[in-house]
Formats: C-alpha cells, structure tokens, sequence
C-alpha cells in the first residue's frame, strides 16, 4: 500500500511527461478498441442485413458485386434481367416465395427499391425478424405511393402524407428529378439497423411509371410528356427488374436450384447464397482488417516503448530518490517493485483514458457514420475479446516496467548512499 | 471400494456407452444399398448438334439432378458423426453460422451437376461455428433425421440438429 502511494506520489513529482506519456497509450489504445469496434460492427451488420433468403438472383457478374448491390445498396447493377424470366423461377415448384428488385433511382442520396408487398412480407434481416411498419401501411395499388426506411424519414423529417420528388440516377445532389411525378409517404418502416433504413420503396408500378415517357435516355418534353394521372391508366407492368430473392421449400434443393437458375437458357442469370457470398467478401476483407489490426498494435507498442523510455531516462535523475528510499530502510526489491508500480499505474491510466476517448468518440460520431457509412457503432460495454486485449496491453506494460526496475535494482546495491552523479 | 476400483468401474462403464452412441458415417452410407445405380449417359464432349442451341434461347432446361433422392430410414434418430463441407446459410451478429449446409465436397467444381439430396445434411446448431474459410472440412455430430416424403413436391432429405462441431484434421499416417 506505503509503495503505490509512494509510486504515485513520484509520478505526480514528474506529472507533466507522466501525463504525456499517459495520452501517448490512450491514444494508441482508444485506435486498437476503435478498429477492432468498426471491424467487428462491419461484420454484424453486414450478417443482421439478410436472413432467411435461400437464393439472389440478379444478372450475370460476381456474387459478391450482386449481394453488395441487391441487399447492401452499395455499387450498381450490371444489367437488368427480363421480367419472365423472374416469373418463370416466382413460379418454380420448389419456391415458396419471391421478391423482385428495381433499383437505380434515388432521393437525396437514399436509394429507391421498386419491389412487391412480398418483400414486406417475407424479407427478413437479424436472425429471422420480419418487417414492421411504424406508421402506416404498405403501398398499395396506387402507384405513386412510398414507404420509408425509419433513417430516410428521421434524417429528412419526413412524416406521413408528405410528397416527395425522386430523382434520376443514384447521386446525392441529382440534376434530372422526376419533379412531373411526385410519391406520397404512406407508411413508414421500424428502424432495423440495417440498409432497410436508407431505404425508399416504392411499387414496380411506381418504377415503370416514372420512366414511362422517358425516351432516348432523358426525359420527354413537350406533348410527348405523360402527366401522372395519364401514367396511373396505363399498363404499368413491368418489363424488367434488376434482381429478386428467392425462398425456397426445401433449403436441401438450395444447390439444384442454383444450378438451374445459373444454367437457364432464357438469359445469363447468376444465382448466389447470400451466406456463401457473405463469407467470401469476409475473407476478402479480412486482409485488410488484419493489416489494420497489426497496424494498430505496432502503434500500442510504439506507446509502450514510449512509456519505457521515459521511465529509464528518468532512472539517472532519480538515484538521489532512489538512495533517500533506501536510508529510511527501503529494500531493493522496493525500489524495483516501485518501478514495476510506476509503469502498471501509467499503463493502466493510458487503457483507462483510451476507453474513455473511444466511448466519447463513439458517442460523438455514432450519428454520422450511421448517416454516412451505414454502421451503427453501439455504445457497449467491451466485450471479453476486449477485456482480452486490454489485459494483455496492461501485462505488456508490466513486463516493460520490469526492465527499468532490475536497472534501478542493481543501482540501488551498488549506490547505496553514495551516489556520484 | 478403493477409489482404483472404482474408477474402472466407472471407466469400464463409460466407454462402450461412448463408443456406441455416436456412428461415424461416410458418405456413401447417407446413399441406401438398394437404390437403382446412377445411369452414365455418355455424351460426346464436342456434340456439334447441339451448337445451335448455345444461340437459341430456348434448350434444354439445365440438367435435373434427382430432386427426391432415396435415403436410408434406418439413419433417422441414430447419434452419427460426418465430415463435411459448410455452405452457411444463416450468420449471427457475432459471424457464427448457425444453419448451414453440409456436403462431401466443397462447391468450386462447376464442371458436373450439384450433389444428389442424399448428399446434402441440413444442419442447424444452437451454438453455430465460426467459419474462417470455406474449403475447411469440419466433423459435425448429433442426431440424424430423415424427412418423410409427404407429398411430391416435398424434399426428402437429412436434417440434423447439431452436438458438437468441430475442425476435421487430416489423420496422422
């Protein structure tokens, strides 16, 4: 006890490089707890976002290139594929259900789905939890009717009754706007956690209609303009969708399936398992996360290495302490065990500092990285992975601390009381 | 009783018990010994007649596998232990696949039909596996059970609620 209260009483003697050396280890750690926060949030969000579906279906290219796009929003599609052709799989006797996807337009930066009510009524994202609507209904058959994902409507204060403009391409700031056709809001989505929330949907209807009289590429002018209520009257089935998802009877015909799908002669399709395909873009991720993950324990070591020299170059000035320990009848395994108490306390004020930086970081950027990059960083308590490295950060310490006490060990036999500085 | 005693009692007791309940299975048993042999339909690699369908749109629809392949009955409820592939089909938040797919090889090869459905298990586990890469084989072990076909359209296929999983290590030879 006599020893930490000395031990932090010396610290206090030299607390400005004490406190330098403290940030230099809280920074360190708050960035290792920060990479492996994001990595791992990454990961369970990118595992919550799809559940349940057997199959995705979407034009011939990569499989991780059509998971990103179908269900993550992230990247475009390659090409559309032919509605009978989503007809002939819907109908397929091994499918239970299916979803067709429209995508390519947006509103403010948020992606607009063309879709069916299937997907409100058999899409399913964390380990098997449906939809839920927070305010109002599922669009119905007018087409020109929205529903919001819970982060669109919070993000642009967007309640019930509201009508909304989409536009042309997928840019945030979009020039060419369907301004001819504006949405209603009809209902809005529970918020999920998940891509669902930066999402706008709208009917296959609702997507043909807003490029019902688009020709050569641009929008009509003039007489060739179709106004909205014209559009409503005519045949808005749609032609093509960009992908579906499919959920099948047997998850045992998963393969035979796939194999028709990727097989059919109609048009090149692609069919991938979403956990399949999950798995590879982990694998693809995983080098850099673990080139960041190095990256960052070099940088906790680099903080150590900091603290040691700090405590070792103080070493000279401190024989004088060293020696006055000693004639009040301080051991010399006092004076090392006073070092090893010195390099724990510092260590152990830099994890707890670097906590606190990454919780206050967290707390401070949660909004925009949710709003920006889609990950949701919660405000937990560290996990046991966590508390792992923390443990071994603060033993890593101790053994560093260990090199400046044998020196001060050795000195303090040799010096006794009669130092010649 | 001295303590020795007893320990071989107990030892003595306990491991037919292990031994018996869990079966190793290979593969070829998922597969009854009474089911009509695969019929090889040899066709020529460089079949030019059927060139002019690689243009047309309309072919043959890709080739069927056995949709409702034969399985041994006699499996289903039997504790059994089988090395396999994971194709994973459900993830928790933590990476865990917890529903998944077992097969006897890993689906790379696009060069021949996917496995029958008696060489498919549908395997779910409450405590799921971390998966690190696909093309690792793992031992999965628990009941087997057999799907009754119902009706035409139902698949009849294994299903297991998975004990233990774990990494299938090349035995040491």
């Amino acid at each position: 006890m006599h020893l930490i209260r000395i031990a932090l009483a010396s610290l206090a003697n030299r607390r400005f490089t004490a406190l330098l050396t403290v940030f230099a280890i809280a920074l360190s750690v708050c960035l290792l707890l920060a990479v492996e926060r994001v990595r791992t949030e990454a990961r369970a969000s990118f595992a919550n976002t799809i559940s349940g579906t057997d199959l995705i279906v979407g034009a011939r290219s990569g499989s991780v290139n059509l998971l990103l796009y179908s269900v993550f929003r992230i990247g475009n599609a390659t090409n559309n594929i032919r509605w009978d052709s989503f007809e002939h799989f819907a109908n397929h006797r091994q499918v239970k259900w299916a979803i067709p996807i429209s995508l390519g337009d947006s509103h403010r930066g948020y992606r607009v789905m063309g879709t069916s009510t299937a997907y409100f009524e058999h899409y399913r994202y964390a380990r098997s939890q449906a939809l839920k609507l927070a305010q109002g209904r599922e669009f119905a058959d007018d087409p020109f009717e929205v529903v919001l994902g819970a982060e669109v409507a919070q993000a642009l204060g967007y309640g019930l009754g509201e009508n909304i403009v989409l536009a042309h391409g997928v840019a945030t700031i979009s020039l060419v706007k369907h301004d001819d056709k504006p949405f209603t809001v009809v209902g809005i989505l529970e918020r999920t956690g998940t891509p669902v929330d930066r999402t706008l949907h709208i009917s296959l209807a609702g997507m043909e209609a807003l490029h019902i009289d688009w020709q050569n590429g641009m929008p009509a002018r003039g007489a060739a303009q179709i106004s909205a209520d014209q559009a409503r009257a005519m045949d808005l089935q749609p032609k093509q969708i960009t992908a579906f998802m499919l959920g099948l009877n047997s998850k045992i015909a998963t393969f035979s399936l796939q194999r028709e799908i990727n097989e059919f002669r109609g048009e090149p399709l692609l069919a991938i398992l979403p956990g399949v395909a999950l798995q590879e873009l982990w694998s693809l991720m995983g080098t850099a996360e673990k080139a960041l993950f190095v990256v960052s324990l070099f940088v906790v070591l680099t903080g150590l290495i900091g603290m040691l020299t700090a405590i070792l170059t103080s070493l000279n000035e401190r024989r004088r302490e060293m020696a006055i320990l000693r004639s009040v009848g301080a051991r010399p395994w006092h004076i090392a065990s006073l070092l090893v108490l010195e390099a724990f306390a510092l260590a152990l004020a830099g994890v707890a500092f670097g906590v606190a930086l990454l919780y206050l970081g967290i707390a401070g950027s949660q909004g925009f990285v949710q709003a920006n990059y889609g990950l949701y960083l919660a405000l937990n308590a560290p996990s046991s992975y966590e508390w792992k490295l923390l443990g071994s950060i603060l033993a890593a310490a101790v053994a560093m601390g260990s090199v400046p006490a044998w020196r001060a060990y050795r000195q303090s036999l040799a010096d006794g009381l009669s130092i010649r500085l | 009783m001295s303590r020795p005693l007893l320990a071989t009692l107990l030892l003595s007791l306990a491991l037919p018990l292990a031994a018996a309940d869990v079966r190793e299975l290979t593969w070829s048993e998922l597969i009854p010994p009474d089911a009509p042999p695969q019929v090889i339909n040899p066709a020529p690699i460089h079949d030019l007649s059927q060139l002019a369908d690689a243009l047309a749109e309309s072919g043959p629809a890709a080739m069927q596998q056995s949709p409702a392949a034969p399985v041994v009955k006699e499996l289903n409820g039997q504790q059994v232990k089988l090395p396999g592939y994971i194709v994973p089909l459900d993830v928790t938040d933590e990476g865990r696949v917890v529903e998944f797919l077992l097969v006897p090889y890993f689906g790379a090869c696009i060069h021949v039909p996917p496995p029958p459905s008696n060489q498919i298990v549908h395997v779910t586990s409450e405590l799921g596996v971390l998966l690190d890469a696909l093309y690792q084989p793992f031992w999965v072990e628990g009941p087997l059970k057999t799907e009754h076909v119902s009706s035409e359209l139902a698949e009849v296929g294994y299903q297991m609620e998975a004990d233990k999983i774990y990494a299938y290590e090349l035995p040491d030879s």
